[in-house]
C-alpha cells in the first residue's frame, strides 16, 4: 500500500518540491506516426537534459519537468480534443507544439482559447500565422520559405537547370511547399513544365511519374512528408526516371529514408533548417555538433531538424519561465506573461537564432538544403555553410553501381 | 510524327501500368472474395493479413537477407496460420449469427492486430529494398517494372489455381457445397466448421503472399491495413462478390481505369473513380460486371 501511494504521489511521498507538468498531443500512430515519434524523442531529450541538472532553476530552487504525451493518431480533431483535455482536465503548466500543420492548426486554436503559449517546431504552414493569434509561435520558417534553398541551389549548379516539375500531396503543408517552389522558380526564371497535387491516399505513383518523365524536367521538386517521399523514390525507380536533380520539402532528413532506400537515396536533396555543422550553440546543449553526437548516444540515430527545432521551442519557454521567475503550478496570468516574454526574446540556441515576429513566426531562420551523399546527409546550401559541393547532375538509375 | 509517337507511347504506358497495378489489386483481393463467397463474411481485418505477409517478408529479408520471393512460402504460412486460428476460435462462433456480428468481430480483430503490430514494430515506415528493387525492362518506349510483372503473373496463376481447386478438387467441392447450401452439406457429412477454417486459411494465405509481394515496391507500416481492405472490397464488388475470377477481372479493370484517369485527367480523380465505380456497380449491377457474384 505504501508502495502504491508512493507511486501515485511521488512528490508528496518523497517530500519533493513541485514540478512543471508539461503536456503535448502528438501523432504517435497513423500517417505521421514516425514524424510524431521524433518530436516526442526531442521533447524527452530536452526534459531529461534539464532534469539531469535537477530541473528548471527558479531563484536557486530546482523544479523538475514532467512530460505528458497523448497520441492524436494523426487526426486534427483528436489533437484539438486532447489539447483541450490537457488544458482543462490535466491542468498542465505548459503545452508544447505537436507535429503536422493540420493538427497544430486545430490544437493551437484551443491553446489560444485557454491562453497557453504554444511554441511549435513541427508545423510551418503559412495559414498558422495568418489568424492573428497571440499565443502561437514557431521555430521553423514558413512552409513556402522553407523550400527556398531547394530552388536557389540552381544558381550553384552547372549546367544550370532550365526546366522543373512540381508534384506534392494535397495537404496543407505540402501544397504550400509546392506554392513556395513555384514562386522561387519564377524568381529564378526556371520554366515550370509540369505541376500536380495528388491526394495522400493515392495508391499508385507510377502513372503520375510517367507523366513527369514524359516532360523530362531538369529538376523535380516534391512537396512531401516522409511516406510520400519514400513512395516517390520507389516509383521514380520503377518508371526508370531520374531527373538531374530531385528535391523534397520533408522526408529525407528522417533517418528512415536512407535506412529504407539504401543506395537508391543517393543524390536526393531536401529542405532543412538545421544541420550539425552550423555554428549554433547555447548553454544548455552546447554546440550543434555536440547535440548531434549526444543525441546519437541516447537514441542510436542523429536528430532530424524538426527535432532540434522542437528542442529550440521548448528552450524558449524554459528561458521565459526562468527569466520571469515563475514557479509551478502556473496560472493563467503567468502564461500571459510568458507569451509577452516570448515576443521580446532574441536568443541564440543550439537550433540557431530564435526571434519571433509579430505573427509568431521565427524571423531568423536561414533555410538550408542537404543532400544524401554516400549514405549521409551533407549540407550543400547555402554556399557559406556547405560541407561539400553538391553532386550534380544525378546519375540515371541504370548507370549506378549496385 | 514525333508527337504522335509520344501520344501512343503514353497511352501504351498507361495501359501497361494499369494492367500491372490491376494485377496487384487482384493478388490481394481474391482471398477477400473467397472468404466472402464461402462464409458470407466481409473480413475487415483483410488488410492486416496483407500487413502480416509484408512484415514476414520484411523481417526475413532484413534479419536474414532472404530474397523476398523466397520468403513467400513463409508469408503464406504465417498469414494462413493466423487466419486459421482466428477463424477456428473467434469467427466460427459468429459465422451463423446476423452479419453485423461478424462485422463487429472482424473489425475488433483489425484493431487488435494493427495495434499489436504497432507495439511490436513501432510506427516506422519500411520498405524492402533489394539489389533489383525497381528494376525493369523496356519494350520500345514502354517501361515494365519486374516485381510488378511477377505479381501480375502470380495473381493470374493463383486465381486459376483456386478456381480449379474449387471446381475439380474434392476439398474444393466440399467448400463450394458448404457455400451453396449449409444444411445439405451437413447432411451429406461435410464438417462445415472444418471447411470454414480451411477456407479461411486458404484465403488468408494468398492474401499474405500478396503482402510479401507488395513489400518490395510499396511502403509498409503496422497501420497500413485498412486502405487495402477498402480497395479489396471495391475490387471484389466490381468483379462480383464471391466469384473468384471476378477479383482478377475487377482488379485489372480498376487498375486500368485508375491509370488512364491519372494519366489523362488527374491523380486525385483516380482515387475518386474507385468509389464512383463502386456506387455505379452497386446500383446497376450488384452481381458485379460479370454477373456471377453472390448477392444477398
Amino acid at each position: 500500500m505504501t508502495m502504491i501511494s508512493a507511486l501515485l504521489l511521488p512528490g508528496i511521498a518523497r517530500g519533493q518540491t513541485a514540478k512543471f507538468r508539461i503536456g503535448c498531443a502528438l501523432p504517435l500512430t497513423g500517417v505521421f506516426g514516425r514524424d510524431g515519434n521524433l518530436v516526442k524523442d526531442a521533447y524527452a531529450y530536452w526534459a531529461d537534459t534539464i532534469n539531469a541538472k535537477g530541473g528548471i532553476t527558479i531563484k536557486g530552487k530546482n523544479y523538475p519537468v514532467e512530460l505528458l504525451f497523448f497520441d492524436d493518431k494523426s487526426d486534427q480533431a483528436e489533437s484539438a480534443k486532447l489539447v483541450e483535455r490537457l488544458a482543462t482536465f490535466e491542468k498542465v503548466d505548459l503545452i508544447l507544439g505537436g507535429f503536422g500543420s493540420d493538427s497544430v492548426f486545430a490544437a493551437s486554436a484551443i491553446t489560444e482559447k485557454y491562453k497557453y503559449p504554444m511554441v511549435s517546431g513541427g508545423a510551418s504552414s503559412n495559414k498558422l500565422f495568418e489568424r492573428g493569434f497571440k499565443y502561437y509561435f514557431s521555430t521553423l520558417g514558413k512552409a513556402t520559405e522553407e523550400v527556398r534553398g531547394c530552388v536557389e541551389i540552381a544558381d550553384m549548379l552547372n549546367p544550370r537547370p532550365k526546366t522543373a516539375a512540381i508534384i506534392g500531396s494535397d495537404v496543407l503543408f505540402t501544397s504550400l511547399a509546392a506554392e513556395g517552389y513555384k514562386s522561387y522558380l519564377k524568381k529564378l526564371n526556371i520554366e515550370l513544365v509540369y505541376s500536380e497535387l495528388f491526394p495522400l491516399s493515392l495508391d499508385d505513383y507510377n502513372s503520375l511519374l510517367f507523366k513527369v518523365k514524359q516532360k523530362n524536367p531538369d529538376m523535380l521538386l516534391v512537396g512531401s512528408h516522409l511516406v510520400v517521399a519514400l513512395k516517390v523514390m520507389k516509383a521514380l525507380k520503377e518508371v526508370d526516371f531520374m531527373p538531374k536533380m530531385v528535391a523534397f520539402s520533408y522526408g529525407p532528413t528522417v533517418p528512415d529514408f536512407i535506412k529504407s532506400l539504401g543506395k537508391d537515396a543517393e543524390y536526393v536533396i531536401a529542405a532543412a533548417e538545421w544541420a550539425p555543422n552550423l555554428k549554433y550553440k547555447d548553454a544548455v546543449f552546447g554546440t550543434a555538433r555536440q547535440l548531434n553526437e549526444a543525441y546519437f548516444k541516447k537514441y542510436g540515430r542523429y536528430p532530424d531538424y524538426v527535432e532540434v527545432a522542437s528542442i529550440g521551442g521548448a528552450l524558449t519557454e524554459q528561458w521565459a519561465i526562468e527569466k520571469l521567475g515563475l514557479v509551478p503550478p502556473l496560472k493563467e496570468a503567468d502564461r500571459v506573461r510568458i507569451m509577452e516574454e516570448l515576443y521580446k526574446m532574441d536568443v541564440m540556441t543550439v537550433y540557431g537564432r530564435i526571434k519571433f515576429g509579430p505573427d509568431g513566426a521565427n524571423v531568423e531562420h536561414p533555410p538550408i538544403a542537404v543532400q544524401v551523399q554516400n549514405g549521409k546527409l551533407v549540407t550543400v546550401f547555402p554556399k557559406d555553410a556547405a560541407e561539400k559541393p553538391v553532386w550534380y547532375p544525378a546519375k540515371a538509375w541504370k548507370e549506378r553501381k549496385q | 510524327m514525333e508527337g504522335e509517337k509520344a501520344v501512343v507511347a503514353l497511352l501504351l504506358q498507361a495501359l501497361v501500368t494499369g494492367l500491372l497495378m490491376g494485377g496487384v489489386y487482384a493478388a490481394y483481393s481474391s482471398g477477400f472474395s473467397l472468404i466472402f463467397g464461402v462464409m458470407n463474411i466481409v473480413n475487415i481485418f483483410h488488410g492486416e493479413l496483407i500487413m502480416i505477409g509484408a512484415f514476414t517478408t520484411y523481417w526475413l529479408f532484413t534479419l536474414y537477407h532472404v530474397d523476398p520471393f523466397l520468403t513467400l512460402p513463409v508469408s503464406i504460412l504465417s498469414a494462413s496460420l493466423l487466419g486459421y486460428v482466428i477463424q477456428r476460435f473467434l469467427i466460427n462462433r459468429v459465422v451463423e449469427a446476423p452479419p453485423m456480428m461478424s462485422y463487429l468481430c472482424t473489425f475488433g480483430i483489425h484493431l487488435i492486430l494493427a495495434n499489436l503490430a504497432l507495439l511490436a514494430w513501432s510506427a516506422d515506415f519500411r520498405t524492402v529494398t533489394t539489389s533489383y528493387s525497381g528494376e525493369g525492362f523496356s519494350v520500345g518506349p514502354i517501361t515494365v517494372p519486374l516485381a510488378r510483372l511477377a505479381t501480375f503473373g502470380i495473381a493470374i496463376v493463383t486465381t486459376f489455381a483456386i478456381y480449379w481447386f474449387l471446381e475439380k478438387n474434392r476439398h474444393g467441392k466440399a467448400i463450394r457445397a458448404a457455400s451453396q447450401d449449409k444444411e445439405m452439406a451437413r447432411l451429406v457429412g461435410i464438417d462445415i466448421r472444418k471447411v470454414y477454417a480451411l477456407t479461411f486459411a486458404l484465403g488468408a494465405g494468398i492474401t499474405g503472399m500478396a503482402g510479401g509481394l507488395i513489400s518490395t515496391y510499396f511502403v509498409i507500416y503496422p497501420q497500413m491495413g485498412l486502405p487495402y481492405t477498402i480497395t479489396a472490397f471495391c475490387v471484389v464488388v466490381l468483379g462480383g462478390m464471391g466469384y473468384i475470377p471476378g477479383a482478377l477481372v475487377g482488379g485489372l479493370l480498376l487498375g486500368i481505369i485508375q491509370s488512364l484517369t491519372a494519366t489523362y485527367l488527374t491523380s486525385g480523380l483516380s482515387v475518386a473513380i474507385t468509389f464512383i465505380l463502386l456506387f455505379i456497380i452497386l446500383i446497376l449491377k450488384p452481381q458485379g460486371i460479370m454477373g456471377r457474384g453472390a448477392v444477398e
